[in-house]
């Protein structure tokens, strides 16, 4: 096609194609998949962000396939977790935080109520290797799993009469019931563990015999000696340990009576049993904790490691909890205490910079009871793994993998790790020891644990998202409680979807067209397709100016701009 | 013979004035993006290419009107900067047919592509565009005779206040005491004296089926606003604010926040009129204070001068003059509205929260 230059001219359509303006730019935008505070929070290391994203597309399934791709037990974290998650999430700083605990319950109720099959399970390969799990707790279920799931045969040991550790000797049914427990346990095993009764660690075998069946050795055992517990030498004649009632209970519902009681201690089985105790009648129930209440005040590492809603739930059921205080002194009446001396004190960093009890004086004062219970914490049974303990009081690993020292094929997780103290802790523990032990055995380098970088708050631009108040769980009435119906009442259907609406995607894309629909330049290509990094969209740089609009729009904090380099 | 002399002629002219005609057959090179482009689930009305300067809001707008009234639709353009940046001979970056003829005359132009549209029997809607200059002042009687003479044509003002192509004059739609190279701020004046013209009223007082003001930083709204002036048959007229990085002074980065701040704190009103009244407006939740939009742009930067008292007499006179608008159309939103400044841009996985 010829032309005449007349005063007037014309064009092609869409020409300016031909005119690649991208060589303007200084900066370029760049995807940055970040770290969501929950992600980072999560001891199981969980990515809830990817799969609340899943529930967001209506696919329920593939969300529960990407929790399982982590976290093997949902039903049970979902109703026993503290939830570090909710506590970090970004949401929280708006209105109020996600209800992931509610949620990823819901994912794992819903696969046991469909019979899910796990993914990614491989078929039992007979030449593979085989591996030993000691103990059938959480993180020894876990690692069972994510050991299986890598193509090992493995064998669980345990001691007891049934699988399930801590989760079903100490955790109170009104939290966890027990068909729920059983349902999960069951089908993490059906993917192809073989579970070994009775067999106890030290009586029945030893660790230095697995050698010649076992490639491998995953110590789950857990914590279960209770740690001496004296006040000055005293020793009432009827002391009860703490964890020993609450076992008791769990397992034939008896729990020694008494009308004023002082429970010892700050974790989740002080709560528990100050529970108990106050459903069986006692008319007082005192939790005495070193520890401080949730509050702005108190420091992370200084709050009562409880379940906040178990601590809110205590505090209705009308259980007293004097924070950062100590017994210091029993009053005996011969061999039977009949009160207690306690004195305030708080947790401060010492000279060494390590934090250090001090006890204030002048502020001694004493309450009357019946009854004194500590839930001062376990440490690591000896038997069978004197040698490993080196004459401590846990099986110190040098790394976040489980590798102990003089043993390469000998893996730790859990609370024998003594640096633990949850049940999602213990199941993060196996699935990284699976990881260790399979590198161990097919010489393979580790994998990397260095995180992404995180996205605060300020990172997301808040005005695409708009304030919308947090799911309402249902909850049974304190005086409607009893000694096995489930307190937390579920979030399910079309609830537990709106709810998984209100995430804000921190650090990942939202799929929201923020950036395809506001680039001046048409420079954003939307396609689920080619984009290989999971979001929805490419940069087309031959026409990108960098303006840095996409990024300052982005709600999520998804877009970064670099030097052009 | 004839013909070829002429021909002959003007190649020798060329030649000696190095004025070689361009081949405007190429076609846009193949690039690798070429296929997911052309499968976009858009129309794409103004393609990538085009020369405006990085954050450019006119541009925007402009995407988002040609894709949401396109395909089936002719432009006529006054000229300015879009003019400038989507046609430098001899390329174009429209997709749809495009007109420019002079600065003063895009709706006499519109009026008669639409005239001849009709006379041939076609109901391609024509759309006519401007900048401020072009429609506030150098356009204006071509605009008023285009919406008195009733033709079936969407009239769209860009909307960045002031004559940005030609270097940052002001313009009748220049806001009070907003600096720029004619109306300097400096020992005389606290930039332009004074007021920006109600362009919208006047619109409207031409008794329009539909006359509208619309926000680059609510693309939801600006879609909404042109296809109901697209449905409408008759004279229909859209301003959309647009900041310009280089006439405001502001990071291009921050083109859609500084817009947003413009409609928050009630300067840049959001507000339909049909036959000459208001029918519907923008709710504001939370009033911004006027310095928080003025505060990021250079244009105002002389009303941060602590040192000069009148630096806070004109802040608060534009403030007095944002409490006006807000009085006067009512835009102080009550609780929590999806239609409000706050519930529109809304997003979720999928993209906008669209409530209409």
């Amino acid at each position: 096609m010829s032309s005449v230059l007349t005063r007037s001219g014309y064009a092609d359509p869409a020409t300016s194609l031909n005119f690649k303006t991208g060589s303007w730019r200084t900066l370029r935008p760049v995807h940055k998949h970040a770290t969501a505070p929950c992600h980072g929070a999560c001891p199981a290391g969980e990515d809830q962000q990817a799969w609340l994203a899943k529930i967001q597309e209506n696919d329920v399934r593939a969300a529960w396939e990407t929790l399982v791709n982590i976290n093997p037990m949902p039903a049970i974290t979902g109703r026993v977790c503290p939830h570090p998650c909710e506590t970090a999430c970004n949401r929280g700083q708006l209105d109020q935080p996600i209800a992931i605990h509610n949620l990823e319950r819901w994912l794992g109720d819903e696969a046991i109520a469909n019979d899910w099959p796990y993914p990614n399970v491989p078929a039992i390969d007979s030449t593979r290797p085989k591996v030993a799990v000691i103990g059938a707790g959480p993180g020894g279920l876990s690692a069972a799993y994510h050991l299986t799931r890598r193509g090992y045969r493995v064998t669980i040991l345990e001691a007891l009469t049934e699988a399930g550790g801590l989760l079903k000797s100490a955790i109170p049914m009104t939290r966890l019931p027990r068909d729920v427990l059983d349902a999960e346990i069951s089908r993490v095993l059906e993917v192809g563990i073989d579970l070994q009764l009775r067999q106890r660690l030290g009586r029945d075998f030893q660790i230095d015999e697995l050698g010649d069946e076992y490639a491998a050795v995953f110590l789950g055992i857990g914590c279960q000696k209770s740690r001496e517990w004296s006040v000055g030498g005293a020793v009432p004649a009827d002391l009860h340990e703490g964890l020993h009632l609450l076992k008791g209970w769990v397992d034939h519902l008896s729990m020694p009576e008494a009308e004023r009681v002082v429970v010892h201690g700050g974790g989740n089985t002080a709560v528990d049993l100050c529970r108990i105790m106050k459903r069986k009648g006692a008319a007082e129930v005192t939790l005495i904790t070193a520890s401080g209440l949730p509050g702005p005040d108190t420091e992370p590492d200084d709050v009562l490691n409880v379940v906040p809603r178990e601590l809110d739930e205590a505090l209705e059921e009308g259980v007293v909890i004097i924070p950062h205080a100590t017994i210091q002194r029993l009053i005996m009446r011969g061999s039977r205490v009949v009160g207690v001396e306690m004195v305030s004190l708080k947790k401060l960093p010492g000279k060494s910079g390590r934090k250090e009890r001090i006890a204030f004086e002048g502020t001694e004062r004493v309450v009357a009871t019946d009854m004194v219970v500590p839930c001062i914490g376990e440490v690591v049974d000896p038997e069978g793994v004197a040698d490993l303990l080196h004459g401590g009081s846990y099986l110190r690993a040098r790394d976040p993998f489980g590798h102990l020292e003089d043993h390469p094929n000998v893996f730790v997780g859990g609370d024998a790790r003594g640096d633990r103290g949850t049940v999602s802790a213990a199941i993060g523990d196996g699935r990284l020891a699976a990881a260790a032990i399979d590198s161990y055995l097919s010489d393979t380098p580790l994998p990397d644990l260095t995180p992404r970088p995180p996205i605060p708050y300020a990172g997301l631009n808040l005005h695409y998202y708009e304030k919308k108040a947090r799911v309402p769980v249902p909850k049974v009435p304190p005086e409607r409680r009893t000694d096995d119906l489930e307190i937390e009442g579920a979030v399910a259907g079309a609830a537990a979807i709106a709810e998984a609406h209100r995430c804000f995607s921190c650090g990942n894309c939202l799929a929201c067209d923020n950036c395809w629909t506001l680039c001046p330049d048409n420079a954003v290509i939307k396609t689920a397709q080619l984009a290989s990094d999971g979001s929805h969209y490419l940069f087309d740089y031959d026409f990108c100016k960098g303006c840095g609009i996409c990024a300052t729009e982005c709600p999520c904090g998804y877009i970064e701009m670099i030097a052009e380099p | 013979m004839t013909e070829i002399k002429d021909a002959q002629r003007l190649e020798e002219l060329r030649r000696k004035h190095g004025r070689l005609a361009p081949d405007l057959s190429a076609a846009a090179e193949p690039s690798p993006n070429d296929d997911v482009r052309s499968r976009q689930p858009r129309f794409c009305g103004l393609e990538s290419g085009h020369r405006a300067c990085q954050g450019c809001g006119e541009a925007l707008g402009a995407r988002l009107v040609s894709e949401t009234a396109g395909p089936d639709v002719m432009l006529s353009n006054a000229t300015g900067c879009l003019e400038v940046f989507t046609t430098p001979y001899p390329q174009s970056a429209w997709r749809v047919p495009f007109v420019h003829s002079l600065f003063e005359n895009a709706a006499a132009v519109a009026s008669g592509m639409e005239a001849a549209l009709k006379a041939k029997g076609k109901r391609t809607k024509v759309i006519a565009q401007g900048g401020d200059g072009g429609t506030y002042d150098i356009g204006f009687q071509a605009l008023s005779g285009m919406l008195e003479r009733y033709h079936n044509v969407l009239y769209v003002c860009y909307d960045n206040e002031a004559y940005m192509n030609t270097g940052i004059q002001r313009s009748g739609s220049t806001p009070h005491a907003a600096s720029t190279t004619t109306s300097p701020a400096g020992q005389e004046r606290m930039g332009k004296r004074h007021l920006k013209k109600d362009l919208l009223s006047i619109i409207a007082a031409h008794h329009v089926p539909y006359a509208a003001s619309a926000s680059v930083a609510f693309p939801v709204d600006v879609r909404r606003k042109v296809r109901r002036a697209m449905d409408v048959e008759g004279p229909t007229f859209l301003a959309i604010h647009s900041p310009c990085p280089l006439g405001w002074g502001h990071d291009g980065a921050l083109t859609i926040q500084i817009a947003r701040l413009a409609v928050e704190c009630g300067l840049y009103p959001m507000v339909e009129f049909e036959r000459g009244e208001v029918v519907s407006v923008m709710p504001i939740r939370d009033p911004k204070p006027v310095t928080e939009y003025l505060k990021v742009q250079n244009r105002y930067r002389h009303l941060f001068n602590d040192k000069d008292p009148r630096a806070r007499e004109e802040r608060e006179h534009l403030q007095a003059l944002a409490d006006f608008n807000i009085a006067r159309y009512n835009l102080k939103g009550v609780g929590e509205d999806v239609m409000d400044t706050d519930g529109l841009d809304t997003v979720r996985r999928g993209g906008p929260v669209q409530v209409m």
